[in-house]
C-alpha cells in the first residue's frame, strides 16, 4: 500500500492506495500515531484508491480516532468504495466514523467551524 | 474441483494469496460481493494464525479449496498454538477499542464455521459458503 501525505489548510491529509491489511496497516498506524503525538487537529484519510480492508485496518483507524477524540481533534474518512464501506458496516463503525463521499466534502467538514457528525 | 496451497505464516504473502483465492471464487461462480466476503473471512483466519497461532514465528499453513455444485469449502490447517475460534464470544459492536473483530468477521461472512483439533499440534478450520 502506498501512503501519500500532504497538508492543506491545517488539515493533515493521507491518501491511501492499495490494500489495508495485516501486512500494510503497521506502516499506516505509525504515520497516524505520529500525527496523534503532535496532537494534529484535523486529519483526513482518503480511501478512494483502497480496494480492500480487513480488521487490522479497521483497528488502525479505531485507535487513531479514539486518540484524536481525546484531545478534541477531528478525523474524517473519505471515498470509501462499497466493498470497504461494507466492512465498516459489519463492525457498525459507520456510525462511529465521519464518512464523506469525496475528499472535498471531507475537507469542508473539517474546516467547518460547526463541527462534524457521522454520515446520515 | 480442489486446489491446495501451502503457505508460509508470513503477512507479506497474504495479498498474493487473496488474489489467487478471488480467481478461484470467480471461477466457482461467486459475484464480486460474495467473493469479497469469503476472501475477507479467509484472510482473517490466516491473519489469526500468523499473529496468534505462530506468534509471528515461521510456520506452515495448508489451505484446501473445494468447489462443489452448491457451495465452496475452504479448509485451513495450521500447526501452531491450539485455538478454537468457534468458542470465542462475539464482540460488542461498535468496538470500543481496536482489535477483536477478526473472528466475528469469519462467523458473519461465512455460512458455516467448524473447527477440528486433529492432533495435539494441529488446528483445522472449515469454512463453508453457499452459492445461493
Amino acid at each position: 500500500m502506498k501512503i501519500a501525505y500532504r497538508q492543506q489548510d491545517a488539515v493533515e491529509i493521507f491518501e491511501l492506495d492499495g490494500e489495508v491489511d495485516f501486512h500494510s496497516s503497521p506502516e499506516l498506524r505509525d504515520k497516524l500515531q505520529a500525527q496523534v503525538q503532535k496532537r494534529a487537529d484535523k486529519i483526513l484519510i482518503c480511501l478512494k484508491k483502497v480496494k480492500y480492508i480487513d480488521s487490522s485496518g479497521l483497528a488502525t483507524f479505531v485507535e487513531a480516532l479514539q486518540k484524536v477524540k481525546r484531545y478534541n481533534g477531528q478525523l474524517v474518512l473519505s471515498g470509501l468504495a462499497p466493498a470497504v464501506r461494507s466492512v465498516f458496516e459489519i463492525a457498525k463503525l459507520d456510525s462511529v466514523f465521519s464518512l464523506a463521499h469525496t475528499q472535498e466534502e471531507a475537507h469542508a467538514l473539517l474546516v467547518n467551524p460547526k463541527g462534524l457528525a457521522p454520515e446520515a | 474441483m480442489e486446489k491446495k496451497f501451502e503457505l508460509k505464516s508470513c503477512s507479506h504473502d497474504l495479498a498474493q494469496f487473496r488474489q489467487q483465492l478471488k480467481e478461484l471464487l470467480s471461477g466457482a461462480g461467486f459475484n464480486e460481493k460474495k467473493s469479497g466476503e469469503v476472501t475477507l473471512a479467509v484472510d482473517e483466519a490466516l491473519t489469526n494464525i500468523i499473529r496468534h497461532g505462530y506468534g509471528h514465528e515461521k510456520g506452515r499453513v495448508e489451505v484446501a479449496f473445494h468447489d462443489y455444485q452448491d457451495r465452496v469449502e475452504i479448509r485451513i490447517r495450521d500447526f501452531g498454538k491450539k485455538f478454537d475460534p468457534t468458542k470465542v464470544a462475539p464482540p460488542k459492536l461498535p468496538p470500543t477499542k481496536p482489535g477483536g473483530l477478526g473472528i466475528y468477521f469469519i462467523h458473519t461472512l461465512m455460512d458455516k464455521v467448524e473447527y477440528q483439533s486433529l492432533a495435539p499440534d494441529t488446528n483445522e478450520l472449515h469454512l463453508t459458503k453457499m452459492k445461493i
